[in-house]
C-alpha cells in the first residue's frame, strides 16, 4: 500500500463526498436541529418560528407530554402503550417465523424451495401502503379472514372497531375479571395517567391486525439474514455430530441454534428498533382507531402537528421517540462490537 | 466515537446554517402581494362527499370562470384538515377552501383565514346562528357555505314489519325506547348511529345540557343535565335496542341504515345523497329528532367559504365565493347533492321544493351550533374516543374527563 | 434439483437422512400451507380487483368473480369516468419520475462517497464516516416535522425539487459501496494511476465498471426504496397535483365518510403500483437478496 498521498486527493476526496455532506446536513442533520428548536416552542405553523416573535414555551412540551397530568400526557402514554404491546408481540413472532422459513427453505431436499422462498420473501419488498390496502380488505368485519373463521365455527371480531384489549378478554373468558367492570387495585392506581387495567389489558384486536400485517411482511427480510447464516455453519461440524449420533432435534438444539445466536441477536435488535417506528400501517389502516388503541408515538406526532397544528408538541414528541430509538440503537451497536468481533469481517 | 460524531456533526450544521442564512419562505408578515392581472387563477380545494358534489362545485367555478374572465381550478381534498393545515404552514394555501366548524376556530385564531364579512353587503340574509359560528373577534370572517341539521331516518318498510304506523313516530324519549325496541329483531338493530358527540350530543341538548356555555367561555360538561342525556343512551346500549355503526360493521350510520342492518338512524340531510346514490331502493321518512326532559333540540353543521390571507388573489376570490353564495347557486347546490342552503329565503324555498325534508329545515329553528373553540379538536376527538365505551363506563366519568380536558384546552387558549 | 444431482454433489446432500414418510406427508402439508399463507392475500387482491362493489362485499374469499368486470381498471387508465380524485395514471407519473431521478442520484452520488470514502485520504475522513453511521441510526419517523420545516425554510414545500433532492443521498447506499470498494483489489487502481489517469477518471472509467454487481444492487435497491417512499412525500407535499402512489393511494385509502367500499377499485390501484417493484423482484431477485443481507449489517 504506497503510503504517498497524491497531490490534490484531499480536494478530490472532499468533492466526492460533498453531494452526500450537503443532502445529509442539510436534509438530516439541519432539521433535526430546527425541530429540537420547534419542540421549545409554542408554534401553530403559522408565523416565522425563527424569528423574535417566536412564542418561547421552554420546556413545556416535554412537561405536558411527561409531567403533567392531562389529555396530552394520557394520549402520549396511550401511544406509548400501545407501542410497547406492539414491540412485544411483533418481535418474537416475526423472529420465530423467520427462523422457521428459513429452517424451512434451507431443507435440501424439499422441492420447490426456491419458488418458497420467493413466496416468503415477497412481501416484504412490496410497499407498505399496498400491502396496508389488501389487509384493510381482508380483516373487514365481513371479510375474508372471518369468513374463513365461520368456516371453522369461530365467529371473528369486528377487527378493526374493536378497541378491547386481548389480555383482558382472555382473562375474560377465564373468568378472572370482568372486562366491563374493572375494580380493586387495578382500577384504583395509574401511572402517567392511564389506570394499571388500561396498561394490562393487552394490544386491542384492531392493533393485533395491525401486528399480524407486520409480522407477515417482515419475516421474509429476516428469513433470509437466518438462511446466510444457515448456509454459513460449516458442514463438518454437522457431518460430525451426525456421526456422533445426533438426531434431527439434538442437531438443531446443539448445532444448529448456537450457530445461530449471532444472528439471532442482530435480527432481534433489529425488529425491536424498526417497531417503535410503526407509522405507514397506522396512517391507512386505523388512524389511531377504534379508541385510540391504534395510536404510536409516530402517529401522535405527525397528527399533533399536521391535524392539531399543534408542531410544539409534535416535534416534542418527535425527539423522545427520536431518544428511544438512539438509545437502543446504542445499546445494540455496543452489544455487538462486544459480543461478536468478527461479524463485521464476516461479511 | 459517538462524541467525535457529534462534533462532526455539529460543526456541518454551523456551516451549513451559517452558508445558507435565512432564506426563509415563511412570511413575516400576513400582508401577501395582491395579484391585480386581468385574468386571474384560482384554486378552490373542497372535501368532497361524492361525485355529485365535486361536479356541481366545477360546473359552477366554471359558470364563474366564463363571466369573470378569470380561472379556476377544483381540487378534491381527501383529507381536509391535514392537507390545509399543510398547506397554511408552507405557504402555499389554496385560494378559496370550504372550512368545516371544528377547524374554523383554530385557523381564524391562526390568522390563516382573511375576513370578508365586512365586504358582503347582504350579509343578514344569512342565518344568523350560522353567522354567529363563523365570527371570531366581533368580525363575520366567512360566509356559511350550507347548513345540516339532525333528524330521525325511519325506514318505512322495517317499520310496517313491526307492526308501527304513522301515528307512532316518536316525539319523546320514552316513546323512542319502545320502538327501538319493537324495530330490534335478527340482524336489525332498533336505532344505530355512530359515537361521536356529533350525534350524541342532540340528547344532552335534550336533556337541557351541552358542552360549554352559550358563549363558548366556559366548560358546563360535567352538569347533571349532560349526565341525564348520556344515561338514556347508555339504557339503550344496554338493552340492545341502540348500537354504534362499527358494532353491525358499517363505515357510518347511513351504510348500516341502507343495507337494513338499522331501522332508524340519527343523520343529517346529506344521508339523502347518499341514499339516492348508494341504496336507491329503499324507502325510508325523515322526523324531527323526538324531545327529552328540556324539549326539542338537534345539533347543526356547516361549512364555510374560506379565503386564505395568504392568498394573492383576495378581491377575484371573495368575489367568487359571492357568486357561490346567491340563492339560485346555493339552491341548485341543495338539487345537486342534497345540502340546505345557509341563506333564510332560499332555505325557506327549499323546504317548500323537497317536503322530504321538511325535519331538516326545521331543525335550524332550535339546533345548536357546534364547538368551535381553538385547540378543541383534540378534546373532543378524545371525548368521541370516550363515547365508544359509553355501554360500559359511567357517563359521569367520561363528562368528568371531558370537563378537566376542555379546561386545560380553554386555559391553554388564552 | 433431482436426485441424480443430490447424490453426485457431495455438499448439496443433507447431513441426515430424509424424514420418515409419515412426517414428511406432515411436513409438506404444514409447509404447503404456510406457503399459501403468503399467497393467498396477493391471489384474493387479484381476483377482487375484477369483482363489481357488491360482489366484493358479499363474497370477499371467493376465488371467481361472479360477474367478471374490468371497471376497476378502466376507471383507473382514465378510460371511463375518474371524476372522484383517482387520477392513478398521474400518480403513476410521478412516482417514475420521482424514482428514476431519485435512484440516478443515489447511484451517482453514493459511489462517489462510498470510493470515496473507502479509497480516498483526506483529512477527515474518518469522521465522515462515522457520520454515515450515526445517520443510518436516525428513524425516518421521526424526522417527520423536521423534514417539513426545513423543506418550508427554503421554499421547497410542495415542489419536486422538495420531494427528490432530500431522497437524493442515503446513508445505507453509502455504507454499501464503501463496504464493496474496500473489498475490490487496489492492483488495478494503482496500475490506472501510473499511467496517468487522474482520480476522477480512475474513478469513472476504471473502478465503476468493476462495481456492476454493487450498483445493480443499489440500483434495485434504491428504486424499490423510493417507489415505495411514504412519508416523505407525506410531508413534503400537500397538492394533489404532487400525489405519488403511496400518499395518493395512501389517503384514497383511509378517506373517512362513505370510501368504506370500492374495494375493487382500491385493491387494483394497490396490485398496480406493487407491479414495477415485483417485476424487478422476479427478474432481480439475488439482488434483493444481497439487499437485504447489506441492511442487516448497519454496524
Amino acid at each position: 500500500m504506497p503510503r504517498t498521498a497524491r497531490r490534490g486527493e484531499g480536494a478530490w476526496g472532499w468533492l466526492f463526498v460533498s453531494p452526500m455532506v450537503l443532502v445529509l446536513g442539510l436534509f438530516l442533520v439541519l432539521p433535526i436541529l430546527m425541530a429540537l428548536w420547534v419542540s421549545l416552542l409554542h408554534w401553530d405553523g403559522q408565523s416565522n418560528p425563527f424569528s423574535s416573535r417566536a412564542h418561547f414555551v421552554g420546556l413545556d412540551n416535554y412537561r405536558s407530554l411527561l409531567t403533567e397530568d392531562g389529555l396530552d400526557r394520557t394520549l402520549f402514554a396511550t401511544s406509548l402503550r400501545n407501542n410497547a404491546y406492539y414491540v412485544l408481540l411483533t418481535v418474537p413472532l416475526q423472529t420465530l417465523l423467520a427462523l422457521v422459513l428459513a429452517l424451512v427453505v434451507n431443507q435440501r431436499m424439499l422441492r420447490g424451495r426456491s419458488a418458497l422462498r420467493t413466496a416468503f420473501f415477497f412481501p416484504s419488498v412490496t410497499s407498505s401502503i399496498a400491502v396496508s390496502t389488501v389487509f384493510l380488505f381482508l380483516f373487514q368485519g365481513s371479510g375474508a379472514v372471518n369468513t374463513l373463521l365461520a368456516w371453522a365455527g369461530v365467529k371473528g371480531p369486528n377487527w378493526y372497531a374493536d378497541p378491547r384489549g386481548v389480555l383482558s378478554l382472555l382473562l375474560g373468558a377465564l373468568g378472572l375479571v370482568d372486562p366491563d367492570h374493572p375494580v380493586g387495585v387495578l382500577a384504583n392506581h395509574s401511572i402517567l395517567g392511564l389506570s394499571w387495567y388500561q396498561w394490562l389489558s393487552g394490544p386491542s384486536v384492531a392493533m393485533c391486525t395491525i401486528i399480524l400485517l407486520s409480522v407477515w411482511t417482515t419475516s421474509g427480510t429476516f428469513m433470509l439474514i437466518f438462511l446466510a447464516a444457515l448456509q454459513d455453519i460449516p458442514r463438518e461440524l454437522e457431518e460430525s455430530a451426525a456421526i456422533e449420533g445426533a438426531g434431527r432435534f439434538q442437531m438443531l438444539r446443539y448445532v444448529t441454534l448456537p450457530a445461530l445466536r449471532p444472528v439471532l441477536f442482530l435480527v432481534l435488535t433489529l425488529g425491536l428498533i424498526s417497531t417503535w417506528q410503526v407509522f405507514d400501517q397506522v396512517y391507512v389502516m386505523s388512524r389511531g382507531a377504534p379508541g385510540n388503541t391504534t395510536l404510536t408515538p409516530a402517529y401522535l406526532s405527525y397528527s399533533s402537528a399536521f391535524g392539531d397544528s399543534d408542531f410544539g408538541q409534535g416535534a416534542a414528541i418527535a425527539f423522545v421517540l427520536l431518544a428511544l430509538i438512539l438509545g437502543l440503537t446504542a445499546l445494540q451497536r455496543l452489544a455487538l462490537r462486544e459480543r461478536t468481533p468478527r461479524t463485521r469481517r464476516n461479511r | 466515537m459517538t462524541t467525535r460524531t457529534a462534533a462532526a456533526a455539529l460543526v456541518t450544521c454551523t456551516a451549513l446554517l451559517t452558508a445558507t442564512g435565512c432564506s426563509s419562505s415563511f412570511g413575516n408578515d400576513p400582508k401577501t402581494t395582491q395579484d391585480s392581472g386581468g385574468q386571474q387563477h384560482l384554486t378552490v380545494l373542497i372535501a368532497t362527499s361524492g361525485d355529485a358534489e365535486t361536479d356541481a362545485v366545477k360546473e359552477a367555478t366554471a359558470a364563474y370562470a366564463k363571466e369573470s374572465g378569470n380561472t379556476v381550478t377544483v381540487q378534491v381534498a381527501k383529507d381536509m384538515n391535514q392537507q390545509l393545515a399543510q398547506a397554511f404552514a408552507g405557504h402555499k394555501p389554496p385560494d378559496v377552501f370550504y372550512v368545516n366548524s371544528d377547524q374554523f376556530a383554530n385557523y381564524a385564531k391562526a390568522g390563516s383565514l382573511y375576513a370578508y364579512g365586512d365586504r358582503i353587503p347582504d350579509a343578514n340574509a344569512f342565518s344568523a346562528q350560522l353567522r354567529a359560528s363563523f365570527t371570531h373577534d366581533g368580525k363575520l370572517v366567512c360566509l356559511p357555505k350550507d347548513t345540516s341539521t339532525l333528524a330521525l331516518a325511519v325506514n318505512t318498510r322495517l317499520w310496517k314489519k313491526a307492526g308501527l304506523t304513522d301515528r307512532d313516530y316518536p316525539t319523546t324519549w320514552a316513546q323512542l325506547a319502545t320502538v327501538a325496541r319493537k324495530l330490534t329483531g335478527g340482524k336489525v338493530t332498533g336505532l344505530v348511529t355512530s359515537n361521536e358527540y356529533q350525534r350524541l350530543g342532540v340528547f344532552m341538548k335534550q336533556a337541557g345540557g351541552w358542552v360549554t356555555d352559550p358563549g363558548q367561555k366556559r366548560m358546563t360538561a360535567d352538569s347533571a343535565a349532560n349526565a341525564k342525556g348520556l344515561a338514556f343512551v347508555q339504557s339503550m346500549l344496554k338493552s340492545g335496542v341502540m348500537k354504534y355503526a362499527q358494532q353491525v360493521d358499517a363505515g357510518w350510520a347511513g351504510e348500516a341504515f341502507g343495507k337494513g342492518r338499522a331501522a332508524m338512524t340519527i343523520e343529517g340531510n346529506w344521508l339523502t345523497g347518499a341514499m339516492k346514490l348508494d341504496y336507491p331502493g329503499v324507502d325510508y321518512k325523515v322526523v324531527e329528532l323526538p324531545a327529552g326532559p328540556a324539549g326539542k333540540a338537534t345539533l347543526a353543521f356547516s361549512n364555510c367559504w374560506g379565503v386564505a390571507t395568504g392568498s394573492a388573489h383576495r378581491a377575484a376570490a371573495v368575489d367568487l365565493v359571492k357568486y357561490l353564495s346567491t340563492d339560485k347557486q346555493q339552491l341548485a347546490f341543495a338539487d345537486a347533492f342534497g345540502v340546505m342552503p345557509s341563506r333564510t329565503g332560499a332555505l325557506a324555498e327549499f323546504a317548500r321544493r323537497d317536503p322530504g325534508a321538511k325535519a331538516w329545515a326545521d331543525g335550524t329553528r332550535y339546533a345548536q351550533g357546534p364547538v368551535t373553540i381553538a385547540g378543541f379538536d383534540k378534546v373532543l376527538g378524545q371525548f368521541n374516543t370516550d363515547l365508544q365505551s359509553l355501554r360500559t363506563t359511567d357517563p359521569k366519568t367520561i363528562l368528568a374527563a371531558l370537563q378537566r380536558n376542555g379546561g386545560q384546552a380553554l386555559t391553554k387558549g388564552d | 434439483m433431482t436426485v441424480k444431482d443430490a447424490t453426485v454433489r457431495a455438499p448439496g446432500r443433507p447431513v441426515l437422512g430424509r424424514f420418515p414418510l409419515p412426517a414428511r406427508v406432515v411436513g409438506w402439508t404444514l409447509v404447503a400451507g404456510l406457503g399459501l399463507l403468503y399467497v393467498l392475500p396477493f391471489v384474493l387482491q387479484l381476483v377482487t380487483g375484477f369483482k363489481t362493489d357488491p360482489d366484493a362485499a358479499a363474497h370477499p374469499l371467493s376465488p371467481v368473480p361472479v360477474t367478471p368486470t374490468t371497471a376497476a381498471y378502466q376507471r383507473l387508465f382514465g378510460l371511463s369516468r375518474a371524476a372522484d380524485g383517482v387520477p392513478f395514471l398521474h400518480w403513476l407519473g410521478n412516482s417514475a419520475f420521482v424514482a428514476v431521478v431519485v435512484t440516478a442520484g443515489r447511484v451517482l452520488f453514493d459511489s462517489m462517497a462510498g470510493y470515496a470514502l473507502a479509497r480516498l485520504r483526506f483529512p477527515g475522513r474518518s469522521l465522515l464516516f462515522g457520520f454515515v453511521l450515526g445517520v443510518m441510526a436516525v428513524p425516518g419517523v421521526a424526522l417527520l416535522i423536521p423534514k417539513f420545516l426545513v423543506l418550508n425554510t427554503f421554499g421547497l414545500f410542495d415542489t419536486y425539487t422538495g420531494m427528490i433532492l432530500p431522497l437524493m443521498v442515503d446513508a445505507a447506499g453509502v455504507f454499501i459501496m464503501k463496504q464493496f470498494f474496500e473489498s475490490v483489489p487496489r492492483e488495478v487502481e494503482e496500475a490506472a494511476r501510473v499511467d496517468g489517469a487522474g482520480v476522477f477518471r480512475v474513478f469513472w472509467s476504471v473502478v465503476l465498471p468493476m462495481a456492476r454487481p454493487a450498483l445493480i444492487t443499489l440500483t434495485i435497491l434504491s428504486f424499490q426504496g423510493s417507489w415505495n417512499e411514504f412519508t416523505h412525500f407525506l410531508v413534503a407535499t400537500q397538492s394533489s397535483q404532487y400525489e405519488t402512489l403511496t400518499t395518493g393511494l395512501a389517503r384514497f385509502v383511509s378517506g373517512g365518510l362513505g370510501s368504506g367500499t370500492q374495494y375493487p377499485l382500491k385493491l387494483a390501484a394497490a396490485l398496480l403500483s406493487t407491479v414495477p417493484v415485483a417485476v424487478l423482484f422476479f427478474c432481480f431477485q439475488r439482488y434483493f437478496v444481497q439487499g437485504a443481507n447489506a441492511g442487516a449489517v448497519k454496524e
